[in-house]
């Protein structure tokens, strides 16, 4: 297994950097000019030349890109090219937390729903409260995030002032104000992602149920409900849990729509706005960082698919 | 402008009349400017030396003559907290006054950081780090009486050590690039620890106002030296050290500022507030949810957009104070057009007027309703324009200009030209694109929608993002654009920076082989601007910029479109006294909540 | 990788079942059908919307913000546009969006897939490999780069969400190839001496399809979510078309005095894509197929 873990830790590092090169070449070859628009009320032809030469960015681009990568095995992944010229890293760093904030609390949100949900569906199965949770989860699935957002603004912030309407208060200054930021963007990015588990621990459990050696376990005499908890539903959440490694790194990007609704500076908002003004670093960093989440959380999904599923322990 | 002038009484009406005529009232040759040496010194300039200072300078707008809005004398208790939304901004990138060239970023460091002299509502010029100033009889030097007992929000004491130190940091064009405030400085003399002497190269009575304003000013706004050394520049611009009333105890970009009471500010009554929190809040809805929920109870920063107003006017909790705003939006038009073209304005009116290019471009800009324009995309907000000359400029505005412009709305004139040109009913005419930017898209559409309805040819969007909509109007990539400028407190600003041959904007970047000039050429207006910008006697000036501005309206330069509002909007519980209400700025040194 | 052993070879024999157990099959389940009629009545709106639709969808010829009422069935919009005949219209764009979209995705995604699957070596490596990568990649991210840097419009959109979906189909398509390939019918094929292309064309695509369209429904759904939210950031197709993602932007700062252009363009869409799921869903039963990809 460890062999096995390694070649994909080695694949993941490839990969990685073949996002860097790409999204860094991706971003060079295109129209607009940042320091053109930075400097174009203040400056003439030759404030632009030199603020471009003091960033770098005349050189021919295969120069650029080893000093950036050179840079980047050290740490460094930059500076902003605007304002203050803040260093990449500390910008995500900043940016960071919150994204994981939201997409931690929306995942945990969703899962205290769908698993229940999922769970009373199966058992009951064509009951009213299959129909029920099933036609629920649709919605929710159909939902566009940034429009259920804009309406729990409306409702809960704007009209009943049970929540606040923006921003994000860091976790050090209180667990409610953390906590009480969040919960409307949570259910916002949640809802969508709620309902796929719900539906997948739902079939993935209706799947199990029919299974023989469920069928092993009652002739046993074991109790419905032990058996429930003990043989089906483990067995279920295998096909659930592949789901979910990607599934948070997705709940991140997602959220960028949400983010920019709730006025969240979390690495989605600083991506976009990184890509509107064509602050090469700060993307490069942002996808960079983005991907390394998705590539880490697909590979902590394979290790342990592996230990939950012998099957595959084996294969590849 | 007109919208709240005529809303005074007459009273009122007839007194800022006299004060401008008081104000512009005096020999141009006359380097006090009709002012006694007496009345230039002192600790406190009166209303009426002020006023005519700001005239000298060119800096006098008719919004600061109109009586301040605001709560007044609220005895509202000391104390608490004041949270503030940023309005139309991601984040407040810098605060380091040599760098800044936002109104939303010095509305944040007038509050941080002193300058030598600040002007307050009532316009009274008091001294901010200065005592009392005396100037010479030849207006050229200026003898500054520091204050004393002032200490820097790291403790280091106040100083004219500092005051040189400042000087000379923003003098260097590498370091501020405001370097040019202080191009007329011929010297700077430390007198003594707490006693200055500015030299000047030529004088300029309006020295005082204008370059050592804390806000405004920026040049002199007084830096922290030890702050620097210890924070570096950088840091030092997120957190910048002064002797203002209020600190920055956090600075994260993105999020927002923390300011905090100075406890050792040099005036113990102020400020009044504990705290202030300033969040950027770039997009309306979180902005007016925000305001709304009292999650914030003021807004500052740019310029609310138009369509909350009307939903905070009717919101009994908020007050909302307008003011015009200086600067004008227009549809440019691109003369390089096949069937737009004009290749060559500098030739009287009347023979323009028989070239089918220029018909066409007459017919675009007489086809704008910019009634309907401003009700449908900005509520109803702002005044129509015909020039680049804006009504806050109060002086220099021309009002007769929207009865007498070549420009102005005639739906069946410009029909008519149209068809003279060959597209009778926009027959033939092909569709246009209109560069636009995503937050413009929605009120240009309304100008799409009126050159439709009443011209019949099709305007088609075409939305890009602000650094490559501002590269394609540099290379003359467009075939219209909305766009226009802010800001804009002096005739240069609008003429020279818009409407000459080398104007910055005029097509910087485009390739001279194919287009000789940018978006508009004309020889007499080049010369006209040229004479407007040197000439010192006021009367003279103003002559020559109505000229200016008619001619570029008449020649339609491009088509002038409105000169927008300025609109303050906070919370009723905020004591916003009259003595803080300055036009521009969000000055909290007063300020208290109930 | 994980997913091929989930779909694994039970999809070889999902094959060849013909129309009418479909159509028994929706008209039996309540949800599928009702997805199946609203669906049927938003292509009617997005063909026949000039003839149906009461107004012009770019007139701002009427008073700004008036609720809905008899004259205007959904009340109007800030600039006083007629809602009922933009969402009307709103349906063109979306329902063209969202199929055109995963038209190109699924002919460049499935080529990509048969070709590595049926092939092999080097070429299976390469795209792989590009398949792995493009995993890897945010794709709202990356639509949202392309659509910022080379300008809103239709045609760009689309591109932009297309190529997110490809990696999807790839991987689908070349899992199934795998399989097949070992059929009795494929080396009978080769063996009578029919060429690569006949091979892959008659005898392999035919039978993967059934993983393959379902991905494409639920592909569907969430091209018209993209949209949506590719014009609600301002990065959709251009202003005079109107689209629903984009109606909800703009209603964004007027939703607190009018609530019907927050409400409608949202259901409009919510119902297009609830549609789309319940159909997709029921075509996953009848099709028997374990699993799709991606969550987007």
């Amino acid at each position: 297994m460890s062999a096995f873990l390694i070649r994909r830790l080695i694949g993941a590092a490839v990969i990685m950097w073949a996002v860097a090169t790409l999204v860094f070449f991706m971003l060079r070859i295109v129209p607009g000019d940042p320091i053109g628009a930075m400097l174009f009320d203040v400056g003439g032809a030759e404030e632009v030349e030199a603020l471009r030469r003091k960033l770098g960015l005349d050189q021919p681009l295969y120069v650029q890109y080893l000093k950036w990568f050179w840079n980047l095995l050290q740490g460094d992944l930059g500076s902003s090219i605007y304002g203050s010229r803040v260093p990449v890293a500390q910008l995500i760093a900043e940016a960071l937390p919150r994204t994981l904030s939201l997409a931690g609390l929306s995942f945990v949100l969703a899962l205290v729903i769908a698993v229940p949900a999922g769970l009373i569906a199966a058992t009951r199965r064509n009951s009213g409260l299959d129909y029920g949770v099933t036609f629920v989860a649709f919605l929710g699935l159909s939902m566009p995030d940034f429009w259920l957002a804009i309406l729990l603004i409306i409702v809960f912030a704007a009209n009943l002032h049970w929540l606040p309407a923006i921003g994000y208060v860091p976790l050090a200054e209180g667990f409610w104000p953390w906590l009480s930021h969040l919960i409307l963007p949570a259910i916002a990015v949640g809802t969508a992602f709620s309902a796929i588990i719900a539906r997948m621990i739902r079939s993935s459990m209706l799947e199990v149920l029919k299974a023989d050696y469920m069928q092993v376990a009652r002739s046993k005499g074991l109790r419905e409900h032990a058996l429930i908890l003990t043989h089906a539903f483990p067995n279920a959440l295998i096909p659930v849990i592949t789901v979910m490694g990607i599934a948070f790194a997705l709940l991140m990007a997602g959220a960028v729509v949400v983010e920019n609704v709730f006025s969240i500076k979390g690495l989605g908002r600083l991506l976009i706005q990184g890509i509107l003004n064509r602050d090469y670093p700060v993307v490069q960093g942002s996808i960079l960082v983005v991907s390394a989440i998705f590539v880490f959380a697909n590979l902590l999904v394979d290790a342990l698919y592996t230990v939950i599923d012998p099957r595959i322990r084996h294969q590849s | 402008m007109t919208k709240n002038f005529d809303q005074l009484s007459n009273a009122q009406q007839a007194r800022i009349a006299t004060e401008l005529t008081d104000a512009y009232d005096f020999d141009p040759r006359d380097p006090l400017f009709g002012l006694s040496r007496d009345e230039i010194s002192g600790a406190t300039l009166k209303r009426r030396t002020v006023l005519r200072l700001m005239a000298a300078a060119g800096t006098l707008s008719a919004a600061h003559l109109l009586p301040g809005f605001g709560v007044g004398g609220a005895r509202a208790a000391s104390g608490g907290t004041l949270t503030c939304g940023w309005s139309g901004v991601g984040e407040i990138t810098t605060l380091d006054p040599a760098q800044i060239n936002q109104v939303l970023q010095f509305q944040i460091t007038s509050n941080v950081l002193s300058g030598l002299m600040h002007i307050n509502a009532d316009l009274v010029a008091e001294g901010d780090l200065t005592e009392s100033w005396k100037v010479s009889a030849d207006g050229r030097e200026f003898t500054l009486k520091l204050r004393e007992g002032v200490t820097f929000h790291n403790g280091d004491k106040f100083d004219a050590d500092d005051v040189l130190f400042t000087y000379n940091r923003s003098r260097d064009p590498q370091k501020s690039i405001h370097a040019r405030v202080l191009k007329n400085v011929a010297e700077l003399k430390k007198i003594d620890a707490y006693t200055v002497r500015f030299t000047l190269k030529k004088p300029q009575a309006s020295f005082l106002t204008k370059a050592l304003e804390r806000s405004s000013g920026r040049a002199m706004t007084i830096v922290s030296r030890g702050g620097l050394e210890k924070l570096g520049t950088q840091k030092f611009g997120l957190t910048p050290i002064g002797t203002g009333p209020f600190k920055v105890v956090s600075h994260v970009l993105g999020q927002g500022v923390v300011l905090e009471r100075f406890a050792n500010y040099f005036d113990p009554k102020r400020p009044r507030l504990d705290k202030v929190v300033i969040k950027p809040i770039s997009e309306a809805e979180p902005l007016a949810a925000a305001i709304e929920a009292g999650d914030i109870q003021l807004i500052g920063g740019n310029p609310i957009a138009p369509e909350l107003i009307d939903r905070f006017v009717a919101n009994p909790d908020l007050v909302v104070s307008e003011v015009p705003a200086p600067g004008f939006q227009a549809v440019w038009i691109n003369p390089w057009h096949p069937h737009m073209r004009v290749s060559d304005f500098s030739k009287p009116v009347s023979e323009l007027m028989k070239e089918k290019g220029f018909k066409v471009r007459l017919a675009i800009a007489k086809a704008l309703d910019r009634d309907r324009y401003l009700k449908k995309a900005q509520f109803g907000r702002g005044t129509p324009a015909y020039g680049s000359i804006n009504p806050a400029m109060g002086y220099y505005f021309d009002k007769t200009l929207a009865k007498t412009s070549n420009q102005r709305f005639d739906p069946q004139e410009a029909r008519r030209l149209l068809a003279e040109a060959g597209y009778p009913n926009g027959k033939g005419f092909p569709t246009l694109r209109l560069l636009t930017t995503p937050s413009n898209r929605r009120e240009s559409l309304v100008v799409a929608d009126i050159l439709k309805r009443n011209l019949n040819i099709t305007v088609k969007l075409s939305t890009k993002e602000w650094s490559v909509n501002t590269q394609d109007f540099a290379t003359m990539n467009w075939d219209l654009r909305r766009s226009g400028s802010g800001g804009d407190f002096d005739p240069d600003d609008g003429l020279v920076d818009w409407m000459q041959t080398k104007s910055k904007f005029n097509g910087r970047k485009r390739d001279r082989s194919k287009h000789p000039f940018g978006y508009f050429s004309d020889a007499e207006a080049d010369k006209l601007i040229d004479e407007q910008s040197a000439t010192g006697d006021l009367k003279k000036r103003r002559a020559l910029v109505h000229k200016a501005d008619k001619l570029t309206s008449d020649k339609v330069a491009c088509a002038f479109l409105f000169h927008p509002s300025n609109i303050l909007v906070y919370h009723k519980k905020v004591n916003f006294p009259k003595q803080s209400r300055i036009p521009g700025l969000v000055d909290l040194d007063r300020v208290t909540v109930s | 990788m994980k997913y091929a052993a989930v779909l694994g070879a039970d999809e070889a024999q999902s094959t060849g079942r013909g129309k009418p157990g479909f159509v028994a099959a929706i008209l039996n389940d309540k949800k599928a059908l009702f997805g199946v009629v609203v669906l049927g009545i938003f292509f009617a709106a997005a063909l026949f919307a000039p003839l149906v639709a009461p107004y012009d969808p770019n007139a701002m010829d009427f008073d700004m913000m008036l609720a809905p009422s008899g004259q205007f069935v959904l009340g109007t919009d800030d600039l006083g546009r007629d809602l009922f005949t933009r969402i009307l219209y709103g349906t063109r764009t979306s329902l063209l969006v969202g199929v055109s979209t995963v038209a190109l995705s699924l002919v460049v995604g499935v080529a990509l897939g048969v070709a590595a699957g049926y092939f092999g070596g080097w070429i299976d490596t390469i795209i792989m490999r590009y398949i792995d990568l493009q995993w890897a990649f945010p794709n709202f991210i990356v639509a949202v780069y392309l659509v910022a840097v080379f300008g809103a419009g239709l045609l760009n959109v689309i591109i932009a969400i297309a190529l997110a979906f490809v990696d999807d189909f790839a991987r689908i398509t070349r899992g199934m190839v795998l399989t097949i390939k070992e059929e009795q019918y494929v080396a009978a094929a080769r063996v009578s001496g029919a060429s690569d292309f006949r091979i892959m064309w008659r005898h392999i695509l035919p039978n993967a399809m059934a993983p393959i369209i379902v991905q494409a429904t639920v592909s569907v759904s969430y091209a018209i979510l993209g949209e949506a939210s590719l014009s609600f950031l301002g990065l959709g197709v251009e202003a005079d078309t109107p689209t629903w993602g984009l109606i909800l932007a703009d209603a964004r700062s007027f939703i607190s005095r009018a609530w019907w252009l927050g409400v409608f363009p949202g259901v409009a869409i919510m119902l297009t894509v609830l549609s789309i799921n319940f159909l997709g869903d029921a075509l996953r039963d009848y099709l028997d197929v374990r699993e799709t990809q991606g969550l987007w």
